[in-house]
């Protein structure tokens, strides 16, 4: 006679309290004050409050502003789409806009192509350089951005460092005027502003893919580029695209560093909506381009997400 | 490890030791040439001197401006310490679905471009009729370096063991009592050193300032100002000034941030020892 043995249960652990007995009730029951209580939502109201009072609410009377007639330092009454009219015939704006995604796409491409392999060089190679080359890295990162701006006047000007160093090398007989006042000269002071912040994005995306997962995908034959297209890729692509697009805003509406290091043709979109803000006090020109801007950004974000769910890329985690 | 890999770490860090000088070399030239004899801005070196520090600190502009800066970032850091705790505490500790929305809000500051969030701001107050004066400023520092104190602070307290208040709670205390005697000690020294980043980013800040400063004046604009009319060091002077204050401030929240995870590590312990 043979008695099938009850099935054992396994005893029910507490996510919250692993260690307590099982026949405790979970933590849920156990504790009605405890640490998730939606009234705790409440010490967030007053930074919240905050935000939406000096941003939320600014940026919807800066789109407000963008459909109403335009005035000196002010707007005014009727609603118009004149301005959005005005700003999408101008070839200014157009020219603006190209310099503006140039030298946005430009820098975004650079950052990411260069973090890239720093981050998998300190991933998997660096060993007890590390954190000495992170805490190198964040320092930079936050070094002020005109102290930036102006180390690369500094250095890329007509008499600057670079020059006098080329000549004393003798690879050059004259000041060259070429590293200076132009898109390159714009994207190497961002590239050095946007970089530190790609290299800590990239080195996290890094971080969960462990060094055996590696030597596995070689164990199984994978080869180098192999281990690259289907193992490493698929995992940092939605950090590298969510940096593109992160640096890709930030460089594209700068507005300081063509002032001092691009030419006279290099101007960019943010340089012409900050003169209307302060010099030209048009305002509701100035809030038309930004409504341009921000509405762009908004379809580069939406783009970026769409992509990346299509392809299912933002579902792609290590379980650990 | 393969001579392939090998190789590829040779690559490497050859490649990392070039974006480091990149990323460095202009910083140290700047600091470097802040100490120059002449007023020249190139190689070659014609020596060390302190006379663009005693120009600078001779300067009213610059007096003023520095103390404008100090202000404003010790009342940036005291605002965010105070909000921004209460902030990553509420969204945090109420697991409702709001306080998505909530991180949504308190993370736009960073994720809008400066240009808007100072061009914004500028109209609103001038909307409502408030002065441009050194309260605008402080309004768009705090507005700045709330988001980059909010993610840290999110995290130290989401990390927490939540073992620890519920034990609180239940002992009776009340949950101010549960967050001053049992949450905060445990996250202090993080949060301190978050504090010390909002400093840090109320000081370099250039971008929002440059729209709502009225006629005050701050070390980045007192910068910016100068880099219109003369390119001498007592640009590199201010410029080192920020930056060795920004490398203090930084090394302390890096310390600060070193010491909460070890008390963190070292309460996990003592529990294990207690439950096991």
């Amino acid at each position: 006679m043979s008695s099938t043995p009850a099935p054992v249960q396994p005893p029910s652990v507490d996510p919250m309290y692993p260690g307590a007995p099982p026949d405790l009730p979970p933590a849920e029951a156990r504790s009605t004050r405890g640490p998730k209580n939606r009234r705790n939502l409440l010490a967030a109201a007053p930074a919240a409050a905050y935000l939406v009072a000096f941003l939320v609410i600014p940026v919807v009377v800066l789109l407000a502003y963008s459909v109403l007639t335009a005035g000196f330092f002010t707007v005014t009454g009727p609603l118009t789409f004149d301005n959005y009219k005005d700003a999408l015939q101008s070839n200014l704006t157009w020219e603006l806009g190209r310099n503006s995604l140039i030298v946005g796409g430009a820098t975004a491409l650079i950052s990411v192509a260069i973090a890239i392999p720093v981050a998998y060089w300190l991933r998997y190679h660096a060993g007890r350089w590390q954190m000495p080359i992170m805490f190198l890295i964040a320092l930079s990162m936050f070094a002020s951005y005109l102290v930036r701006i102006y180390a690369w006047r500094t250095i890329l000007g007509t008499h600057g460092v670079l020059n006098t160093v080329l000549m004393d090398l003798g690879i050059i007989s004259h000041p060259s005027s070429l590293f200076i006042f132009n898109q390159t000269a714009i994207v190497i002071a961002m590239v050095h502003i946007s970089v530190p912040y790609v290299m800590l994005v990239m080195f996290a995306a890094f971080r969960p893919i462990e060094p055996r997962y590696l030597e596995a995908a070689r164990d199984l034959g994978g080869g180098s580029l192999q281990r690259w297209r289907r193992v490493i890729l698929p995992l940092i692509a939605g950090p590298a695209i969510s940096s593109f697009i992160f640096i890709f805003v930030l460089a594209s509406a700068d507005f300081v560093t063509p002032q001092f290091l691009g030419g006279p043709g290099d101007a960019m979109l943010g340089l012409n909506i900050s003169q209307e803000f302060t010099a030209s006090g048009n305002w509701a020109a100035g809030a038309a381009l930004s409504g341009i801007m921000l509405v762009a950004y908004g379809l580069c974000f939406l783009i970026a997400a769409v992509g990346l769910r299509l392809t299912g890329l933002n579902k792609i985690r290590w379980t650990t | 490890m393969s001579a392939r890999l090998r190789h590829h770490g040779v690559a490497g860090a050859v490649f990392t030791a070039l974006v480091l000088i990149f990323l460095l070399v202009p910083l140290i030239i700047v600091a470097l040439f802040s100490l120059h004899s002449s007023p020249s801005l190139t190689f070659p070196f014609k020596g060390f001197s302190t006379r663009w520090y005693s120009e600078v600190f001779g300067s009213e502009d610059f007096r003023e401006s520095l103390f404008n800066s100090l202000k404003l970032a010790l009342a940036t850091a005291a605002f965010t310490l105070v909000f921004g705790t209460a902030a990553a505490y509420g969204v945090t500790r109420s697991g409702s679905r709001m306080s998505g929305v909530g991180v949504a809000i308190f993370m736009l500051p960073i994720t809008l471009p400066l240009l808007f969030v100072g061009i914004a701001l500028l109209i609103a107050l001038r909307r409502v009729g408030i002065e441009l004066s050194l309260l605008t400023i402080l309004i768009g520092h705090t507005l700045i370096a709330f988001p980059f104190f909010f993610m840290i602070a999110r995290v130290a307290l989401e990390r927490l063991d939540p073992m620890l208040e519920e034990a609180a709670a239940d002992l009776g205390a009340s949950p101010w009592k549960a967050f001053r005697k049992v949450t905060l000690p445990q996250v202090f020294p993080i949060l301190l050193g978050a504090a010390a980043l909002a400093f840090m980013v109320s000081l370099d800040e250039f971008v929002v300032t440059f729209f709502v400063s009225g006629n005050e004046t701050t070390l980045p604009l007192f910068i910016f100002s100068r880099l219109r009319t003369t390119l001498n060091p007592s640009i590199n002077v201010v410029s080192t000034l920020l930056m060795a204050t920004t490398f203090v401030l930084f090394a302390f929240a890096f310390v600060m941030a070193m010491w909460g995870e070890r008390k963190r590590a070292r309460r996990a312990g003592n529990l294990m020892d207690v439950t096991e």
